[in-house]
Parts: structure tokens; sequence; C-alpha cells
């Protein structure tokens, strides 16, 4: 009874979701902001994140990072993304990308023993590379736009859509129901202080690249997301049109 | 905080020295590609150049830069429908204090330079006559770690300029529109200038004062 009332639940979202994004295709054409009608609360929690990521996951992810050689944090990283070989193959399969979920689980194969568990990407030494995939990108590929812009406590940056990885995915590889939600959600942490520590200076240069930092990591988000379900980094011709259009305005003197 | 994908976040970076390697000499009737090759490659030469200092390898990048680049073109598409409401000489100040932020907060990639190769890997025509030049920014052996870069050029006076840069995807003229119109539309232009002037000179007292201050002094 609850399991069918989270699923119409899950289908009125969606249908929402569907008509909100035939809405925002209608008003696209020129200069068309990116669109967050969701504005005033998600820049409030970018603010949380924001302030959370810096007393909370920067001090430590910088203890991490000064306690473990390079090697190790890639080796972390190594072992967590081997483990997301579950949600990365289904994710191929509903995506009908049989190539790709081939090369996922050849991965799968090849790193789980040559590489130790998972602790050497042996496979893309062999050529076997193919981007993470994850459900907000098969909602993406059958068609569903991104909604509105959603920023999600703690996760980061999403859309409406892309918000559907959560449970989907965590149901997918298992996680919340296999009694071991805690030791779960522990590795996640790790996973996330391993990410903040490789990523150090990274975040630190796109604060100082950007103006806006709010609205640049927005765009970057909706534009990575936007390659990633086409699988080509190739910009969409309707926005094409409008991004490249310099001819209506004046010269400078 | 936890991001979408492995790479999302690494495109700050790479971004970063990508519009850095979006330079790079070219004669007069050279092709897209070749101005894209000669750009890229004069940069990383004066990465590697070790016998040169950080201020003198950001000078050397920026005018390979501004050979490039055309910046009266970026300046216009990033700006989009505001560029007519700004009077010409916020315009230009506006031109001015952004290269000035390009130079600034790129120009500190300088020292993460860690031997990237650039590779071209396909070329492809766009509407209005704009060229697309794709390349990967190759690091690290099995590609996984490969980056796509490609660069938009568009003719102007004879010859060919880069116009932007889109990293895995994402358009840094995209980029800075969606931020500078957010800025306009809750202040001004003037609001917009005085933002990237302040972060400008907050920015350069951090980097490198000495050579900025000769370089904004003429």
């Amino acid at each position: 009874m609850r399991e069918r009332n989270a699923r119409r639940a899950a289908l009125a979202v969606l249908a929402l979701l569907a008509s909100t994004c035939a809405a925002c295709s209608a008003t696209n054409g020129s200069a068309r902001p990116d669109y967050d009608p969701w504005e005033p609360m998600n820049r409030g929690i970018f603010w949380f994140n924001n302030k959370a990521d810096e007393f909370v996951l920067e001090p430590v992810a910088r203890g991490w990072d000064f306690i473990t050689p390079r090697r190790v944090q890639d080796s972390v990283s190594n072992i967590f993304y081997n483990m997301r070989f579950p949600i990365n193959t289904v994710n191929n399969v509903l995506q009908a990308d049989g190539r790709d979920a081939g090369i996922h689980i050849a991965r799968f194969m090849v790193n789980t023993t040559f590489g130790l568990a998972g602790i050497f990407d042996v496979a893309s030494d062999w050529g076997l590379v193919t981007q993470e995939e994850d459900f907000g990108q098969t909602l993406g590929r059958w068609g569903l736009g991104p909604g509105p812009y959603l920023m999600v406590p703690i996760l980061g940056p999403s859309t409406l859509r892309d918000a559907f990885r959560y449970p989907v995915d965590g149901f997918i590889s298992g996680i919340g129901y296999t009694g071991y939600g805690i030791v779960f959600s522990g590795a996640y942490v790790v996973e996330a202080v391993n990410f903040r520590a490789q990523n150090l200076d990274t975040i630190e240069r796109a604060k100082e690249a950007s103006i806006d930092y709010y609205s640049a990591v927005r765009n970057l988000y909706l534009q990575r997301r936007r390659a990633l379900i086409n699988d080509s980094n190739q910009i969409p011709n309707e926005l094409n049109e409008d991004l490249y259009n310099a001819d209506e305005f004046e010269e400078l003197p | 905080m936890r991001m979408s994908s492995k790479s999302f976040l690494r495109l700050g970076v790479i971004a970063a020295s990508a519009i850095g390697v979006a330079a790079g000499a070219a004669a007069d009737g050279t092709s897209p590609r070749e101005v894209v090759i000669a750009t890229t490659d004069g940069v990383i030469a004066v990465l590697k150049d070790k016998s040169l200092s950080p201020d003198a390898k950001r000078e050397k990048i920026e005018a390979i830069v501004y050979a490039n680049v055309d910046f009266d073109t970026l300046s216009k598409l990033v700006l989009a429908r505001n560029w007519k409401t700004l009077t010409p000489a916020q315009q230009r100040d506006f031109e001015t204090e952004f290269k000035r932020h390009l130079s600034v907060t790129y120009g500190r990639n300088i020292d993460n330079y860690r031997n990237e190769g650039v590779v071209v890997t396909g070329e492809r025509e766009e509407a209005r006559g704009d060229r697309t030049v794709q390349t990967k920014v190759v690091r690290g052996e099995g590609g996984s770690d490969d980056i796509n870069v490609d660069y938009r050029l568009r003719p102007k006076d004879g010859r060919w300029y880069i116009i932007d840069v889109i990293v895995e995807g994402v358009s840094l003229v995209a980029n800075f529109r969606s931020q500078f119109q957010d800025i306009i539309a809750g202040g001004s232009a003037a609001t917009l200038i005085d933002l990237l002037r302040e972060k400008n000179a907050k920015g350069e007292a951090i980097v490198t004062p000495a050579a900025v201050r000769s370089r904004t002094e003429d």
C-alpha cells in the first residue's frame, strides 16, 4: 500500500516535470537564463552547503590530504568507483546502451581481480574507458527535461529530474535495503572526504574564477549534465543559435 | 559536497588551463586548426620553460591569448542583450575588466601544469561561418583522464580568432553569460563592472602584485 502511494507520487512528480519542461522549451529562445524558479530557496541551501563545506568537510579533507599521499587518494576513489558498478551498468541497460554496459561489466571484472578489489584502475590502462552513469541521465535519455534547478542539502547541485538518482541509484546499489545503512553512509562520508581532498585546489580556484559563484556552479552543472546525457560535448543547435549571436549588438567604438 | 561526477569539479581547473591554452601565434591565412595548434603548443612551450619565473610565464601566455582571442566579440557574447544597455565607456571598461579577470584567475593555474599534452581530434563547421576545433588534453595513460576541449573560432579581419572554449561540453561564454545576467538583473551594468574591478584588485593583490602593477600602469 505504502509502496503504491510512493509510486503514484513519483508518477505525479514525473508528470509535473514533463509539463514544466514543455513550458520551459516553449519560453525558450533567446538569452533564456538557466531555469531556476526556486532560486531563493536554492541560494539559501547553497549558502548552507558552503558553510558546511567550509567548517566541516574542507578542514577534514585538508587533514586527510595531509596524511595521505596522492596515490592512496586515487586508490580510495578507485575502490568507490568500482563499487558503483551496478549503478553504471543498470543505467546503461535502462538507456539501451549495451556497449557501455559491457564496458562497465568488463571494467568491474578486470579491476576487481587484476586491480585487487578495485584499488587499481587497470581497466582504464587497458583502454576500457567510459563515462559514469546515473538515473538522472537515464531519465534525460528517455526524453525528460531537467525541470527546475534544485540545490540539495549536503549533496549539492541537481535538478528535479536528477534528484531521482538518489533514491533510484541508492536502490540499485542496495544501500538502505541491506540493513547496513550506517556502514554505507560511513562509506559515503569517506568517499566525500576523499573526493574533497582530491579537489582542494580545484574548488578554491573555481570560487576565485567566478564572479557569481552560485550562478557559475548552476550553469556549470546544467551544461555538464546536458553533455553527459547527449554523450556529446557539442552545444545543441537551439542554444548554439543564441549563444554565438553577436550580430545585433553594436560595435565597440 | 559530493558532486555528480568525478570529472565535474575537475572542470574548473581545466577550464582555467584551457583558456590559458587558448592562444598562440598565427599568421594570416592560417586555418582554424593551425591557430589552435599554434596556440596550445605556444602556451605549453611557455609552461614547460623552467627558466621563466611565474610572472614572466603569465606575461608571455597573456600575449599569446590576447593575440588569438577576439575579446570584442567575446565581450558581446557574454553580455548578450545587456551589451546594448551599456554606454560606450562602460563597454570599454567591461572589456578591460573582463580581460583582467581572466588573466588574474587563470594565471594562477600556471603552477599547476603537469605535463599535459594537447591533441587535435577533429574539426567541424558551425553556423555563422564559425569553426569548431576539437582537442583532447591528454593526461596520463589509458585515456580515462583525457579532457575534451573544443575551441570555437570566428573570422575577423582576414584571420581566425577564438571566441569560446568548451570544456567537456561546458561553454565558457555560456557560463559567464549566466553569471553576468544574474548580476545585471539584480543591479545594473555598473554593478557588474564595479564587482569585476573589485574582484580583480583583490585577486591581483593575492597573486603577483609587482607584475600586475607594471602592466596596469601602461
